[in-house]
């Protein structure tokens, strides 16, 4: 019926305004990584039940990645940070 | 060869035959207006909203972090155009014919709208002035709210004639009439 | 007179009566009936035929609960089956009819079932009809059908409208009796926003039903006045007649509101439900409680009722059940009911209580017989007498109606559904609602209260709590008095030992005690398995009166509490909820969005036949007077294009501005192939991959300024790539300075293709569009004659001499129609997508059909766009993978069949000739193919096994669907101008 989802831009919305892209934890290795960094980048995944993070695009929205950490079981909502602002903190750290 | 280009609005054919006395519940679309997309580069988001806020004869209307859409409905493309391209920091591009702009206003504005939108447009949530991009009747759009019972929705061309027949069929409860505002 | 309208009293309109039919039979009722109060008045207590034996069914509830009196409303496409009399709100013409009986409901045939029961116990389908399996189709599901079942649903289309809507507040209370009333009323007082929602088409519950006094007034009084208070406050929303029938993620309620249910003609402009989506910062769950039936010999029998059931037809609908009632209780329910119809002058035959003693009062005169049971009942339309016993003692007692109370259950669903399991109270001997967490609560009776008092103030105490969270408390609302209440406890009994007859745990499925003991024998002792064998908790009312007595009989069976035994899951819907109101507009024209073209017009115009494309409406060929097949059409117009000129709508397209000082070395990295040289002025073909080296989509780019650039991407695509563009420069690339919005909608856009494509185009556009001046590739804002500015791009997918003309989208049909008439002497056509493709076939151009997710650059004969000494971009590095760069790949190749006259079709496989149909021998598959009528035969693109090695090679296009097999010769995938000579014209 519904899951909720507060986007630091627009604020709460509903799941049919986004398209859940996947894991967020695996990043784009550098060209030069090795074909197993590469790998495991385009096709494995931990699939873990919990706590994860995940890419939500506010399609009907601010059109912003979202990395949304939340509980796949509960739907239990911790954190929603847009993808380029957590990238760029991670960069600078 | 001479040719004279005759406009058409995405609506003509949707608002047609005789045109009824507005009802307290009303959907009037604005058949000229200008619209701009903005884009702010990279660092500049905050002056450029600033200069928006601040300009002259548009009105600013939020999409995202930096993007926005610049409204008028009193001047003309190419002296938005003007101005806004004046903003440093920003890129801007002509959407007035690639949006369709239309103004539902009345008593059961907000009852109408729950229909078509999930976003919470209670007066203390959604203020005056307000503005966001979200699904109305299964499209994007941007919804402002423009006055105490008036709001703003601007959707993509291709979308118009689905949102608009949406909106009239959500408004049949209510009376909603429907017509150009000039 | 059995069952019959009391001269007064009850909250029912006595000066509106209301004319209804039940099964053709014309009836009076009135306004504030049900259709079940309305029955019984009119002494109709036989309602029904049970789901499996046929077994003579009354009402045992007054409301949603009811597991019997389920009957179809309504005729032709409005009949609805399964309706449950006890919440069907009467109005004049209505029209009834029961269910599941054959020829009719006082004689129904299968009635012998019942006689044969033995035979049909819990996992009879299992065990009956497990061979042979062809048979179920045909034989045993068709009898059980027949046999066993629920009403019909109409076969027509439904004539009403359905809409749905989002609703959002600070409090919601579900429930309208007395606790969800006091809620509201202290969140309604304190300002913050409330919906109060409520199943009923009456605010009160069962205050409506109450013969205590509130407040120092009738309870209806109190319910009254309480009700006015909230509909004059502006930050309360009532919602009667809404089901709140399901709790979901993020405290998003689902509600369905029947609008016109209750209405004899609707009106076409209001819906006949409506489904809401509730946000609610806080939730009360003010649901009450739900009085658990006695588990007796013969419980099933018309007449046969919970005691509180019987209160509510008494003192709200103004109805006695029964000349001549008998009451069977373990608690003072039982009690409370015989002083409410005495009250009334209904006679009252006796109380059996299960208990040994109480200290419930007993009224002047009447009969207690304490330490008894009921073991079975006598009558079979309608209970007539029934046989107590106690203490090894037997005796009839006569009577027409028996009132029971097995204890009270608080209706805890909607708090359950979502993975949280009921806890079991031995003190309450109940099971109570889990705590979720505190944005939802439950209160009153479906929090464990058990008195009318002690409702009232946890309303007001649990509103009180929700207020404080939400930092909106003010003052505190005080809870009235209330007098005349009885003491509502009650000592646990799970099943009535002694029965004679069937002792039922689940009415609606004819689960019975015996039919529990076998699933526990048979080893289906888990409560789920116990459900799924014996059926008990299943079909249209979900168990709400069974499942916790099945809970405590199989305890009981097992030696255990039932908080070993637990309850099956909760999940939405609580009541049934119609597909009408799940779909809301979402059917016939409404279904989808409609996308439509700003040429749109211009296509209609010329007479086009339309195809949906994803959302998209697009023109698929313009017949002509004469042109019987639509071949003809496609034909002509790809002919007339390479002869004379064709004009297409490609607005489709997607198209995406870019800018920047990084647009650059974004759109380098996104492509496979360079454009960090890209001249301003000039297009570019440009391949995307995705990060496995696949190809994704493919377009042009337009460099127009030193920062800006427009890119055109596949009508299928546009959103894809629009997200796989925002997803890289977010996520992967935040520092680069590029910025891009679609600019889709804006733009017309047209493709003059054809000999005469430039002749024709300069007579619209006022700029040098000479080869010299506006060379293949070209790209830039140009001026109409109109003066209206446009972009022109020379670029073309039909190998022909080609322009892209885009002007802002209200010109478009005036441009479209300007060029058809610049064009008219030369021969100008409007062409479809369907010539479009011919065309692109014939140029060897690929499409999504080639580009399928499995194809690289090289299979498709774009290796050389893969700029390897670019240090990265999108799916450079997995396309290097052995797999990707094997020589036995699938390559693109052209195939045309060696007898000219024969048709290919896309689909088909390729096969060595001569070689049998099977994966092994498997050489690839025909992507497209079209008839082409420059060729005049049938040609066609495919993937092959080391294609490109194998021109000139005959293969065996294999059509296994559709039985055909065409020997074709592998050719070069371009059959029309090799050399480009006609695009450079
Ligand atoms: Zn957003």
């Amino acid at each position: 019926m519904a899951s909720l989802i507060t986007c630091p831009h627009c604020g709460t919305r509903p799941k049919e305004e986004f398209s859940i892209r996947g894991a967020a934890a695996p990043k784009r290795p550098s060209p030069t990584a090795k074909d197993e960094a590469w790998h495991r980048y385009v096709y494995v995944r931990d699939n873990p039940k919990g706590r994860i993070l995940e890419y939500w695009h506010h399609v009907a929205g601010c059109r912003r990645f979202l990395v949304v950490e939340r509980d796949n079981l509960t739907h239990e909502v911790f954190g929603v940070t847009d993808a380029a602002e957590l990238e760029r903190a991670g960069a600078d750290e | 060869m001479s040719i004279n280009l005759l406009h058409r609005h995405v609506l003509e054919d949707h608002i047609s035959g005789f045109e009824t006395d507005p009802n307290p519940n009303h959907l009037s679309v604005i058949r000229r207006p200008v619209i701009f997309s903005v884009l702010a580069h990279a660092g500049q988001e905050t002056a450029v909203a600033e200069a928006l806020w601040n300009a002259e004869d548009v009105a600013p209307r939020f999409c995202g972090p930096s993007e926005w859409l610049a409204v008028s409905r009193t001047v003309g493309a190419e002296t938005v155009a003007g101005m806004l391209s004046a903003i440093a920091g920003a890129s801007v591009v002509d959407q007035s014919d690639g949006r369709a702009l239309m103004e539902i206003s009345g008593p059961s504005v907000r009852k109408i709208l729950g229909r078509c939108v999930a976003v919470d447009l209670h007066p203390e949530v959604f203020e005056q002035g307000h503005s966001a991009a979200m699904l109305c009747c299964h499209a994007t759009a941007n919804v402002a709210r423009t006055g105490a019972d008036t709001f703003e929705i601007i959707v993509p061309r291709s979308f118009a004639g689905s949102v608009f027949e949406e909106l009239m069929e959500m408004g049949r409860e209510h009376g909603l009439t429907r017509g150009f505002a000039d | 007179m059995t069952s019959y309208r009391l001269g007064s009293g009850g909250a029912i309109n006595r000066g509106q009566s209301l004319t209804f039919t039940f099964d053709g039979r014309s009836y009076k009722g009135f306004d504030g009936d049900t259709l079940a109060s309305a029955l019984l008045a009119n002494d109709q207590m036989l309602m029904a035929r049970s789901f499996k034996y046929h077994r003579p069914r009354g009402v045992v509830t007054a409301g949603s609960a009811e597991p019997n009196a389920l009957m179809t409303i309504g005729s032709g496409a409005r009949a609805e089956p399964n309706a449950r009399a006890t919440t069907v709100e009467l109005y004049n013409g209505l029209a009834a009819a029961s269910q599941n009986r054959w020829p009719s409901l006082k004689h129904d045939f299968g009635a012998v079932n019942d006689l044969f029961s033995p035979f049909l116990g819990a996992g009879f389908y299992y065990k009956t009809f497990m061979w042979p399996g062809v048979l179920w189709e045909k034989l045993y599901e068709p009898l059980i059908r027949r046999a066993a079942g629920l009403g019909k649903a109409t076969m027509q289309a439904d004539p009403d409208r359905y809409e749905k809507s989002w609703a959002h507040c600070d409090l919601l209370v579900i429930g309208a009796g007395p606790t969800g009333l006091m809620a509201a009323l202290a969140a309604g007082r304190a300002g913050v926003r409330v919906i109060l929602a409520d199943e009923g088409f009456r605010f009160g519950g069962s205050l409506l039903s109450e013969s205590a006094a509130v407040g120092g007034r009738p309870a209806a009084e109190f319910t009254a006045d309480v009700v006015e208070e909230l509909a004059s406050l502006s930050n309360v929303t009532l919602m009667p007649r809404t089901t709140v029938f399901g709790w979901y993620d993020d405290m998003v309620f689902g509600a369905v509101e029947r609008v016109q249910k209750h209405v004899a003609s609707p009106s076409p402009d209001l819906p006949m439900e409506r489904l809401w989506r509730i946000v609610a910062k806080r939730a009360i769950l003010a649901t009450g409680a739900e009085e658990r039936p006695l588990v007796f010999g013969g419980n099933d029998k018309p007449g046969v009722m919970t005691a509180g059931a019987a209160r509510t037809y008494l003192n709200r609908y103004g109805v006695a059940v029964g000349g001549k009632v008998a009451v069977f209780t373990n608690g003072g329910s039982g009690y409370r009911t015989a002083a409410d119809l005495l009250a009334k002058g209904v006679d009252v035959t006796a109380i059996i209580d299960a208990r040994p003693q109480s200290a419930d009062p007993v009224p002047d005169g009447l009969r207690i017989i304490r330490n008894g049971s009921v073991i079975a009942t006598k009558g079979r339309h309608r209970i007539e007498g029934l046989i107590a016993e106690r203490s090894g003692f037997e005796e009839v007692i006569g009577c027409d109606a028996l009132a029971m109370s097995g204890g009270w259950s608080p209706i805890v669903h909607l708090m359950c559904q979502r993975g949280a399991k009921p806890v079991w109270s031995d003190e309450k001997q109940a099971f109570l609602a889990p705590d979720v967490g505190g944005a939802f609560v439950a209160a009153g009776a479906a929090a464990g209260q058990t008195s009318l008092g002690e409702c009232l103030t946890d309303g007001a105490a649990k509103a009180h709590a929700a207020l404080e969270a939400l930092g909106r408390l003010v003052g505190s609302l005080e809870t009235p008095e209330v007098e005349g209440e009885y003491d509502p406890s009650f000592a646990p009994l799970w099943y009535v030992p002694g029965a004679r007859d069937k002792a039922f745990v689940d009415f609606q499925n004819d689960v019975h005690v015996g039919d529990l003991g076998l699933a526990q024998r048979e080893g289906f002792r888990h409560i789920e398995h116990t459900k799924r064998y014996t059926t008990a908790g299943m079909a249209t009312d979900q168990g709400k009166l069974g499942n916790v007595n099945t809970a405590g009989i199989v305890a009981g069976m097992r030696g255990v509490s039932p908080a070993e035994i637990g309850t099956t899951t909760f999940r939405p819907f609580y009541t049934p909820v119609s597909f009408g109101a799940l779909a809301g507009t979402a059917r016939a024209e409404h279904a989808a969005p409609v996308r439509t073209s700003p040429l749109h017009g211009w296509a209609r115009k010329n007479g086009a036949t339309f195809v949906e494309s994803g959302l998209w409406y697009r023109s698929a060929w313009f017949p002509r007077e004469g042109e019987k097949t639509w071949r003809e059409s496609v034909d002509r117009e790809v002919l007339n294009v390479r002869t004379h000129a064709g004009l297409c709508d490609v607005s489709t397209l997607g198209k995406i501005e870019i800018f920047g000082p990084g647009a650059a070395e974004f759109l380098d990295r996104i492509y496979s192939n360079s454009f960090l040289k890209l001249p301003v002025g000039r297009a570019r073909y440009g391949l995307m991959l995705r990060e496995d080296g696949i190809v994704f989509d493919d377009g042009t780019v337009s460099r127009l300024s030193e920062n800006q650039y427009v890119m055109t991407t596949t009508t299928a695509f546009a959103a894809e790539v629009l997200a796989h563009l925002e997803f890289s420069a977010q996520t992967f690339w935040p520092e680069l300075d590029v910025r891009f919005v679609s600019s889709t909608d804006q733009w017309a856009q047209m493709s003059l293709a054809g000999p005469k494509a430039r002749i024709i185009m300069s007579r619209v556009v006022q700029d040098d569009i000479s080869d010299a001046a506006f060379p293949y590739l070209a790209a830039r804002e140009v001026t109409l004659r109109s003066g209206l500015k446009a972009r022109l791009f020379r670029i073309s997918f039909s190998g022909e001499l080609a322009y892209e003309l885009a002007v802002p989208a209200g010109y478009g049909e005036a441009v479209a129609d300007a060029i058809m008439n610049a064009g008219r002497e030369e021969g100008i056509c409007a062409y479809g997508v369907e010539a479009l493709n011919v065309l692109r076939v014939e140029k060897g151009h690929v499409t999504h059909s080639e580009l399928d997710g499995r194809t690289t650059a090289d299979d498709v004969g774009f290796g050389r766009m893969m700029a390897m000494q670019k240090p990265d971009f999108i799916g450079k590095r997995l396309s290097m993978r052995f797999g990707l760069t094997a020589a036995d790949r699938l390559q693109l190749v052209g195939l045309k069949p060696v007898e000219a006259d024969k048709e290919i079709k896309a689909g088909a496989h390729l096969l060595k000739d001569g070689a049998k149909p099977s994966l092994a021998n498997d050489q690839g598959f025909v992507s497209s193919a079209c008839f082409s009528p420059t060729l005049g035969h049938f040609i066609a693109l495919g993937m092959l096994k080391s294609g490109r090695e194998r021109i000139g090679e005959r293969v065996m296009v294999w059509d296994g669907l559709r039985g055909s097999e065409v020997l074709s010769e592998v050719c070069p995938p371009v059959f029309v101008d090799p050399e480009n000579s006609k695009l450079h014209l």
